[in-house]
């Protein structure tokens, strides 16, 4: 009778203990999973930023003198594609960061194709003052991507070092924490996005 | 699984390996590694930044460097600035003002003006850009460093001060032609105004009044400093307190000299 109650209080001390720990690490989790969703949103701010410079690139290359549509196809186009790469920031698989990178690594490559063909087509548009500020305003935004992306990784990194450490990943297996994906380097990414200009 | 993390991991540290250059953070807000600037200059600027630092919470950090070592100037002066902590973390108000100067080693110099987050509005890309071309290239193509940043600093300053914006920027360069014209009209109201009254000769009212002090009064008038605030670099304060963790996310804008 004594014994049997000394066992049950040890039982539910230690349960209490396990349980109290369990919502620490939880706790834990929960913060490295908001730091990542904060990054995140830095990093669709930064590429929502160079998405809004493409209708000021087609306005300006369409002042150009005989200016020919097919010169912006390609940007409009990968401008639309991002659309539709919506990721859930709360989900952020690594399936998902992946298609995301890859639509926007389209758009990437498509306005810096749009802005060769443009120098070479439109020689007089680079010397004015316009394009010359968009140059200055796409360098600045691919600037802000490198960065976001860095601090987003560096998230990513802290978050599923959390989450893959053993005990902790028992925790994180009981209350459905998964692994958030990285940005990687894009294929052929020797080559950025040249935004700058042999006048 | 695991081999994949490996993989991201090795991906990432090649991304990342290609020359990150940070000079060890320091506590001063004017750095010098090239040794261009004079003990007095140095004194001066830091004294300035100081002042700006106590008076405003804003942090302007300068660094002149002979190399960063086949790194990108935006990057490095990004680097710096998050690494180090430059401005106040709960504003973010901090610019970093990075000069790679011209070595027999590497013939070509680059400045790079690097805006925290809470300064990316006062600041945006295009004005740093447009300090960089109208206020440096030209004195850092004459190896005159100290203009240079004088010069930047001047313009700098005042906006993040807040008495100064954008805007107005873009006004007062206008406005410096306009004050040409506006001279020259007041020299011809002067002109008209004497010959009026040798014209006039004795009229009465003239006479009641005195001799003429009749000219000075226009020149007085609308032709005023458009250049508010000089900072005057007081003594008597301390050394600069340290750096406040602000945070940069790759505002700023570039030019090569």
């Amino acid at each position: 009778m004594k014994k049997g109650t000394i066992v049950i209080i040890a039982i539910v001390a230690v349960v209490a203990i396990l349980v109290m720990w369990g919502i620490r690490v939880n706790n834990k989790l929960v913060t490295a999973d908001e730091n990542v969703q904060k990054a995140w949103a830095q990093v669709e701010n930064v590429y929502k930023r160079r998405a809004d410079l493409i209708p000021q690139l087609v306005a300006t290359v369409q002042g150009a003198a005989n200016f020919e549509k097919g010169t912006l196809t390609e940007v409009i186009q990968a401008r639309s594609g991002i659309d539709n790469a919506k990721v859930d920031p709360t989900q952020l698989t690594e399936e998902q960061v992946a298609a995301y990178q890859k639509a926007q690594d389209n758009l990437g490559k498509a306005l810096a194709n749009t802005i060769k063909v443009t120098v070479e087509r439109y020689p007089e548009l680079t010397a004015t003052q316009g394009f010359r500020d968009l140059q200055v305003q796409l360098e600045g935004t691919e600037n802000r991507i490198t960065v976001e992306r860095g601090k987003f990784n560096e998230a990513v990194q802290g978050y599923n070092t959390m989450l893959r450490r053993f005990p902790n990943s028992i925790i994180a297996g009981i209350c459905g924490f998964d692994k958030k994906g990285y940005f990687t380097a894009p294929e052929g990414s020797d080559e950025p996005v040249q935004v700058e200009f042999n006048f | 699984m695991k081999k994949g993390l490996i993989a991201i991991l090795l991906l990432l540290s090649t991304i990342c390996a290609h020359a990150e250059w940070l000079p060890e953070k320091s506590n001063r807000l004017v750095n010098d590694y090239s040794g261009i600037l004079t003990a007095e200059q140095l004194q001066t600027l830091e004294q300035r930044l100081v002042a700006f630092n106590d008076s405003t919470s804003n942090q302007v950090l300068i660094v002149i460097t002979p190399t960063i070592e086949g790194d990108d100037e935006d990057a490095a002066a990004q680097r710096i600035g998050q690494a180090w902590g430059v401005g106040q973390e709960e504003f973010n108000n901090g610019v970093v003002i990075l000069i790679k100067s011209k070595t027999p080693e590497e013939n070509w110099g680059a400045v790079a003006i690097a805006t925290g987050y809470g300064v990316e509005g006062a600041l945006p890309d295009l004005f740093c850009k447009r300090i960089i071309d109208n206020q440096m290239l030209g004195a850092l193509g004459d190896g005159e460093y100290y203009r240079a940043l004088t010069k930047a600093l001047d313009v700098i300053l005042p906006v993040l001060a807040g008495e100064y914006s954008y805007a107005q920027y873009n006004k007062d360069r206008k406005r410096r032609g306009a004050i040409a014209a506006l001279i020259a009209v007041a020299f011809m109201v002067l002109v008209i105004v004497l010959v009026a009254r040798y014209a006039k000769k004795h009229p009465d009212q003239w006479n009641n009044h005195g001799t003429g002090t009749g000219g000075g009064m226009i020149f007085g008038g609308p032709v005023g400093g458009t250049w508010r605030g000089g900072f005057s670099s007081g003594g008597g304060f301390g050394g600069f307190g340290g750096f406040g963790g602000g945070s940069f996310g790759g505002g700023g804008a570039s030019g090569r000299f």
